[in-house]
């Protein structure tokens, strides 16, 4: 197979499961910069298998999976980018201020500030349960596809769920979000 | 508090994670990436028998590096002493405290070391007492995010000790476990 050959098969194998990646990696990462790392050390590397992953039955499954097992590496061996210390101010919010808005400011304003507590409330939680209650509440993701994805037990993923979903709750009734 | 209260809460929350926003990727970085890609992986792949062969050098090589930038730089130590407060954290709670340096220079390479009380953890180095690694400190107000867990019921003194240029400082955290 030629190089340029090789590309195109890369690409379409891979190209369909874009979105899907993207969005994972924002919610493992949280933040663009990392996401786009992250999303780049995947594509990478599953260049480098693309022996493999012409034979895989369902490559966007196999990717994620990849993907998370990178995003674990990463923090584990590199624990000195996930700890590098930020500009004060930029912990919390990022994304946020361009959300759509609807015909009604106050709503708007309303609910920006609601979702500017909620992610401050996430970063208040661990890793394991942030990563959780994003994929399970906010993208969708069944527990089975969680156990599939983390190779965690699905009744820790639950108690994690669980865990979670406590915890924030006592952080935005803390904080008045909601009462 | 009512279980009905609850799953109001637990609904509201719910209603709040499926509206948590993610900006989509920025136009023409999925063609960039896929380009990246394929010619970085190209080439890993024709340097992987160099990479192999000569590891230990390119180690080596990367270790004065990182000595050589220690030695030339020329820092202040940060001058203000940072406020941080006591935390209370329950069993098997994770709870994140930000620790504040404050610097007069960016600072490059410099080392900070946490040393956690027992029963504290820091998430994603389970069972490690002391962990280090090399920074880099802005110019100005710096927030270290650290998000601790509580595995027993003990706790005590965090130290988080910042070298540099053979200067140190140590800031103390007291966490308690209820």
């Amino acid at each position: 197979m030629s190089n340029a050959e090789q590309n195109l098969a890369f690409e379409r194998l891979v190209r369909p499961h874009f979105d899907r990646l993207y969005r994972l990696a924002w919610r493992l990462t949280g933040a663009r910069p990392e996401a786009e790392d992250l999303f780049q050390e995947l594509l990478i590397k599953a260049f480098g298998k693309l022996d493999d992953l012409v034979q895989i039955e369902e490559p966007g499954s196999w990717l994620c999976r990849v993907m998370y097992n990178l995003f674990v590496d990463e923090r584990r061996r590199f624990a000195r980018r996930r700890l590098h210390t930020v500009e004060e101010g930029q912990l919390a919010g990022e994304g946020l201020q361009g959300l759509p808005g609807s015909d009604s400011p106050v709503r708007d304003h309303e609910r920006l500030e609601k979702l500017e507590r909620l992610d401050k409330a996430l970063a208040q939680l661990s890793d394991e349960h942030r990563t959780v209650v994003l994929l399970h509440d906010t993208e969708g993701y069944k527990l089975a596809e969680i156990e599939e994805l983390t190779g965690t037990p699905v009744g820790t993923v639950k108690s994690r769920l669980h865990r979670a979903r406590a915890r924030l709750r006592e952080i935005l009734v803390a904080d008045g979000t909601i009462s | 508090m009512q279980n009905n209260d609850i799953n109001r809460q637990d609904q509201e929350i719910l209603e709040l994670l499926k509206d948590y926003p993610m900006p989509a990727a920025d136009a023409g970085f999925y063609d960039q990436a896929l380009v990246r890609a394929t010619h970085e992986g190209s080439r890993r792949q024709r340097n992987r028998w160099l990479l192999t062969g000569f590891g230990a050098a390119i180690a080596a090589t990367l270790a004065v590096w990182v000595v050589g930038g220690m030695l030339l730089t020329n820092p202040q130590i940060p001058d203000e002493r940072a406020t941080i407060p006591g935390v209370t954290i329950a069993l098997e709670e994770a709870r994140t405290v930000n620790l504040v340096f404050a610097s007069a220079t960016a600072l490059d390479s410099a080392t900070l070391t946490v040393t956690l009380p027992d029963g504290i953890e820091l998430s994603g180095f389970p069972g490690q007492r002391e962990i280090t690694w090399e920074t880099r400190l802005n110019k100005g107000k710096n927030l270290l995010p650290l998000t601790l867990v509580a595995v027993q019921p003990a706790g005590g003194e965090l130290l988080a000790r910042l070298e540099h240029d053979e200067r140190n400082r140590t800031f103390r955290l007291r966490v308690d476990v209820t």
